[in-house]
C-alpha cells in the first residue's frame, strides 16, 4: 500500500472556550479525491485552514509525505504544494483578474517591473482551461461571486499545487459552472492532483469522491469508501441521527395577492445589452414561495435589489404591495412598506462584524426595543432571544461576536433580524449558500412555517433541487428577462435549465 | 447559557477603560516620585485644575472626533473649526454690539446671540462636510482636509475686516472672559455634553446605528438605515463640539489669532480617540474610553512638563506620538502576547534598530541632559546600550524563527 500523502494526527484546536477540533486523525492517499463532510461547526473549515497554513497554532501533528510539517503561513503550505480555495473569497477587488492570480508572485521583467502583458497572457490560458472567457484585465471587484470563485480556482491552478483544498467550491455556482468545475476537477485528477473537497451536497460528493470522511462537533466520526456507502449513511453520520428525506409538511394554501410587479426594467449603461432587467413582471401571493431560477448574471440579485430599493440606478415599472403602488428608492422605504431582504453576500452586505450576536439580530427592529428615548437592553435581549430559539441558532448566548458562529448560524441571525420587522414579503437571495444539510432543512421549515403565517416569500438559489423542494412556483430569468414560469407540479430541472439558458433572441 | 462568557472581572480587565485608568494612576504616581519639585504633592489642587482644564478643552472636540471615527469617518478639520469659531464669535460680538465691544462690556443679548451664531456656524460646517461626503461623494479625509486648509484661511481673511485691519481679535469683556474660562463652569458644561453623547452612543437607536454604519456601511444601508442622515449627524456633532471649544478657547487665550490658534489640534483629538480605544476602521469605540484617553494624554503631557521643567511644550508632539504607538499596540493585542511577538526578525526590523537607538539617545539628552560636559557622552552611551539590547533581541528572535520552520 502506498504511504499517505497527508497524515492528520490527533489535531486539536480551541478558539477561546470553544472547541473547534478534538484529536482528529485520518489519512489522505495520493491522487484521491477525499471529501470531508460535516454540519456547520463540525470543524471542516478549521481543519482545512490548519492544512493550508492559515491557522498556525494547534495541537497535534500534520505530516506531508511522512514529514512533520509546521507551517508558519500560507506561503509555507504553498511551498510543499498545498493550495486552498476558501469558501469566503479573498480577492483584491481593485486589482485586475490577472493581478489577483499572480498576487505576490508577479511576473517581472528587469527584476522590478510588472510584466502585465505576460501575466494577462498566462491568466487567459488559465481561464481558458476553466472554460471561462472573461478578459483578465477586468477588475476582480466588477465580477459576480460565481466568476470571482473561478478566479480563485485559476489562482490555485497557477501554483501547480499537488494538493488542492476546496471549501464548498460550488456553493455559489450555477449548474453550468458546476459542470465546468467537474471538468476541471477531472483534468486535475488526471494529472495526479490530490483533492480535499468539502461539501454539503451529497450528490456532488458521491459524484466526485473516492473516499468520504465525516466530522461532527470537531471530532472524527468515520471514513468510508464512496462505493461502499450511500447518501443516507453519510447524512446519518453527519447529524448523528437518522433524518428522513426532506418532508416539509403540506404546503400552505395560497392567500390573496400581496406583491405585483409590472414591467420592471433596470438600465445597464455602458453594457452591450443595455439593461440588467427588462420588462419583468411577477405576482406573489400570501403563503406562497416563489422561486427565481437563473444562471449567474441572469438578474436574480438585481431583481431583488430593485424590489428592495437597493439598486444603484432607479428602475422603471411598477411595484404594488397589497394593492398600493410603491417604488422604494432606499431600503428604509422598502422596510417600512413591509419588505425584507436577506442578501446574497453575507460577509460584505449582511453581517456586522464589530457587533455581537444579539446586536446583529436586533439591528432592524431597535425601534421596538426602546422605552422612552432610550434603548432597553432587556427588551432588545427579548427580541434577539426569541429569534435564537425560533430559528434554533447555535450560539453560547447573545454576547459572543457574530464572527464566532458558523456560516449557517450567521445566516439564521440575519433571517431572524428581518423576521423581527414583521415583513409581508421576505426576499431571500440564495439563503442557503454555505449552509449544511441539517441547517438547510431547518431553514426550509422556517420558510414554510412563515408562509403558513401568511408571509409571501421570494427565494433565489443556484441549486435547482432546492428551488424544487421549496417553491410553489418557479420563475426563470435569462439575461435579464423572464423566460418561463412553472407551477411546481409541472417543473423539472430539465425544463428550468432549458428556460434559463434560452437567450432572448432565440426565444422570440 | 452564559457559561462560556468571561467573568465580570475578566471583562473589566480586558476593557480599554480599565487599562487606561491603571496607566493613568501609574503616570500620576510616577510623577509624584520623579518630579523634583513634588508639585503633585505640594499643589495637588492647582495641578488637578490645570490638567482638568486641558482635558476638558481637548475632551469636547475629541468626543466629536470620536463619534465621527466610530461611525466610520474621519474629521481633520477640528483645529481650523476651533479657530474659525473663535473668529466668528469675536466678529459677531463686534457686529452686534460695536459700542459695548469697544467699552469692554458686551451686552448679554449680543453675547447669547453670538454664541448661538457661532454654534450655528459650526453646524453649517458639519452640514457642508456631510454634503461633500454623501452627495458629492468625496472621501471624508479629502472633504475635511479641504476645510482644514480652507477655514483657517477664511478666518484670517475675516479678522482684519471686522477688527479694523488687525490680524487678531482681542477678547473685549473681562467679566465675560472669566465666566467663559472658569474651570468649574466649563467642566459642568462638559459633563452635561459628555453624558448626552454617552447616552446617544450607548443607549439610543441612533447611537447603535452610528456604530453599525462604522462597522459595515453597506450592510447598514441594506438594513434600512438612513446612512446619509447619520453621517450628517456625526459631522454636525463633530463641528459643533469644535465650535464650543472655539468659544472657550477665545476666552482662555484672551485673543483669537486665526493663523496659529489651535493649529494641529485635530490630530490630538484623533490621537485621544485612538488611545481611548476607537478603531480608525470604524465601528469600535466608546465615549468613556475617549474621555479617559484625553485625561491620560493630557496627564502624561503635564507629567513630562513637571519632570523635565520649563519649555516642555516642545515635547508635546513627541509624547503624543509615543503614547499613540504604545496605546494602540497594547489595545490590539493583550500585554502577554506583546512579549512573545517578533519585532526585529526581518530586514525592516534590523534596519529600524539604529533609528530607535538614535531616538533614545536624543530623547535622553533632551529630557534628562544636565548642562555638563559629559551629557553628550551619556546620551551616546544610552543610544549604544539600546542598540545593543535590541540587537541581542533580534538575534534571539531569528534563532527562534529558524528553529520553528519546517
Amino acid at each position: 500500500m502506498t504511504p499517505p500523502i497527508i497524515s492528520i494526527e490527533r489535531i486539536s484546536k480551541h478558539f477561546g472556550g470553544t472547541r473547534a477540533l478534538h484529536e482528529v486523525s485520518f489519512d489522505v492517499m495520493p491522487g484521491e479525491l477525499h471529501a470531508i463532510c460535516g454540519e456547520n461547526g463540525a470543524g471542516k473549515s478549521t481543519l482545512m485552514k490548519i492544512l493550508s497554513g492559515v491557522i498556525t497554532d494547534y495541537e497535534g501533528e500534520l505530516r506531508i509525505d511522512g514529514q512533520i510539517a509546521r507551517f508558519s503561513g500560507t506561503r509555507d503550505a504553498e511551498a510543499v504544494g498545498i493550495s486552498i480555495i476558501h469558501q469566503e473569497l479573498n480577492l483584491v477587488e481593485q486589482l485586475s483578474i490577472a493581478a489577483n492570480i499572480f498576487l505576490g508572485r508577479e511576473l517581472r521583467w528587469g527584476g522590478v517591473f510588472c510584466d502585465d502583458r505576460a501575466m494577462e497572457v498566462a491568466a487567459t490560458e488559465l481561464l481558458k482551461s476553466l472554460d471561462c472567457d472573461i478578459p483578465p484585465s477586468r477588475l476582480a471587484g466588477s465580477l459576480r461571486v460565481g466568476d470571482q470563485q473561478l478566479i480563485e480556482i485559476a489562482k490555485a491552478l497557477s501554483l501547480n499545487s499537488r494538493i488542492l483544498v476546496m471549501d464548498e467550491p460550488t456553493s455559489a455556482l450555477t449548474e453550468a459552472e458546476v459542470e465546468r468545475l467537474y471538468r476541471v476537477i477531472a483534468k486535475l485528477r488526471s494529472k495526479g492532483t490530490t483533492i480535499l473537497y468539502i461539501s454539503h451536497k451529497m450528490d456532488e460528493v458521491f459524484h466526485l469522491s473516492d473516499r468520504i470522511t465525516v466530522l461532527r462537533d470537531g471530532q472524527f466520526i468515520a471514513t468510508r469508501n464512496t462505493k461502499e456507502t450511500n447518501a443516507r449513511e453519510i447524512t446519518q453520520l453527519m447529524v448523528g441521527r437518522d433524518i428522513e428525506s426532506l418532508d416539509l409538511g403540506p404546503r400552505s394554501p395560497r392567500g390573496e395577492k400581496v406583491l405585483e410587479v409590472r414591467n420592471l426594467s433596470l438600465e445597464w449603461p455602458g453594457h452591450a445589452r443595455g439593461y440588467r432587467l427588462k420588462d419583468v413582471s411577477l405576482e406573489l401571493y400570501r403563503g406562497e414561495v416563489l422561486g427565481i431560477a437563473g444562471l449567474m448574471g441572469a438578474g436574480r440579485t438585481e431583481l431583488l435589489e430593485c424590489l428592495f430599493g437597493a439598486s444603484s440606478l432607479p428602475p422603471t415599472g411598477e411595484i404594488m404591495l397589497d394593492g398600493v403602488s410603491i417604488m422604494p428608492r432606499h431600503p428604509s422605504q422598502a422596510k417600512r412598506a413591509g419588505l425584507a431582504l436577506v442578501t446574497e453576500d453575507r460577509k460584505r452586505l449582511g453581517v456586522f462584524n464589530t457587533m455581537n450576536v444579539g446586536q446583529n439580530i436586533s439591528m432592524c427592529s431597535l425601534r421596538e426595543a426602546v422605552s422612552g428615548p432610550l434603548l432597553s437592553s432587556s427588551r432588545e435581549r427579548g427580541l434577539s432571544d426569541s429569534m435564537v430559539s425560533k430559528l434554533r441558532i447555535k450560539t453560547a448566548g447573545l454576547t459572543p461576536p457574530i464572527g464566532s458562529l458558523s456560516g449557517g448560524n450567521q445566516q439564521k441571525c440575519i433571517v431572524g433580524r428581518w423576521l423581527l420587522t414583521h415583513p409581508k414579503v421576505l426576499l431571500l437571495d440564495d439563503p442557503t449558500r454555505g449552509v449544511d444539510v441539517g441547517a438547510k432543512a431547518e431553514l426550509y421549515r422556517v420558510i414554510r412555517s412563515l408562509c403558513s403565517e401568511g408571509l409571501g416569500v421570494i427565494v433565489t438559489s443556484s441549486e435547482l433541487p432546492e428551488l424544487l423542494t421549496l417553491s410553489d412556483r418557479i420563475m426563470v430569468l435569462s439575461e435579464g428577462r423572464k423566460t418561463a414560469e412553472f407551477d411546481i407540479r409541472e417543473a423539472t430541472q430539465e425544463k428550468i435549465m432549458e428556460a434559463a439558458t434560452r437567450s432572448w433572441q432565440t426565444s422570440k | 447559557m452564559n457559561n462560556d462568557s468571561p467573568s465580570l472581572l475578566g471583562r473589566l480587565w480586558s476593557s480599554v477603560e480599565f487599562k487606561l485608568i491603571l496607566s493613568w494612576l501609574l503616570v500620576v504616581i510616577a510623577t509624584m516620585l520623579l518630579d523634583s519639585n513634588h508639585t503633585y504633592w505640594n499643589a495637588s489642587a492647582d495641578s488637578a485644575q490645570i490638567v482638568l482644564r486641558q482635558t476638558v478643552l481637548l475632551g469636547f472636540f475629541a468626543l466629536g472626533s470620536a463619534i465621527i471615527i466610530i461611525s466610520g469617518g474621519i474629521d481633520l478639520s477640528s483645529g481650523s473649526v476651533i479657530a474659525m469659531s473663535a473668529t466668528v464669535f469675536g466678529s459677531l460680538m463686534i457686529v452686534l454690539d460695536p459700542e459695548g465691544f469697544k467699552a469692554g462690556h458686551v451686552s448679554t443679548t449680543a453675547v447669547i446671540l453670538s454664541i448661538a451664531g457661532t454654534l450655528l456656524a459650526g453646524a453649517m460646517v458639519g452640514t457642508l462636510h456631510a454634503w461633500l461626503i454623501t452627495s458629492v461623494g468625496l472621501p471624508p479625509f479629502v472633504a475635511t482636509l479641504a476645510t482644514l486648509v480652507g477655514l483657517r484661511s477664511f478666518s484670517r481673511g475675516l479678522t482684519p475686516t471686522v477688527a479694523g485691519g488687525k490680524s487678531q481679535i482681542d477678547f473685549p469683556d473681562d467679566n465675560l472672559r472669566n465666566a467663559l474660562k472658569d474651570v468649574t463652569a466649563i467642566t459642568i458644561v462638559f459633563i452635561v455634553f459628555a453624558f448626552a453623547l454617552w447616552f446617544l452612543m450607548s443607549r439610543t437607536v441612533t447611537g447603535r446605528h452610528l456604530q453599525a454604519m462604522g462597522g459595515n456601511e453597506q450592510a447598514s444601508k441594506l438594513s434600512g438605515i438612513r446612512t446619509d442622515r447619520l453621517k450628517w449627524l456625526a459631522y454636525v456633532i463633530g463641528a459643533v463640539s469644535a465650535s464650543i471649544v472655539g468659544i472657550i478657547f477665545f476666552a482662555d487665550q484672551g485673543s483669537a489669532k486665526p493663523d496659529i490658534m489651535a493649529r494641529g489640534y485635530e490630530l490630538n483629538a484623533i490621537a485621544a480617540s485612538v488611545i481611548g480605544g476607537c478603531s480608525l476602521q470604524g465601528g469600535i469605540g466608546t465615549i468613556p474610553g475617549t474621555i479617559l484617553g484625553c485625561l491620560f494624554l493630557r496627564t502624561i503631557i503635564d507629567a513630562v512638563q513637571k519632570i523635565v521643567g520649563a519649555g516642555a511644550d516642545v515635547f508635546e508632539g513627541m509624547i503624543v506620538g509615543i503614547v499613540v504607538v504604545v496605546a494602540v499596540t497594547f489595545s490590539q493585542r493583550g500585554g502577554s502576547k506583546l512579549i512573545g511577538k517578533r519585532y526585529f526578525s526581518d530586514e525592516i526590523g534590523w534596519s529600524v534598530i539604529p533609528t530607535l537607538g538614535l531616538l533614545s539617545g536624543l530623547a535622553f539628552l533632551l529630557f534628562f541632559g544636565k548642562r555638563e560636559w559629559y551629557a553628550p557622552y551619556q546620551a551616546i552611551l544610552v543610544g549604544v546600550v539600546v542598540v545593543g539590547a535590541l540587537a541581542v533581541r533580534a538575534v534571539l528572535e531569528s534563532r527562534a524563527n529558524s528553529s520553528s520552520r519546517v
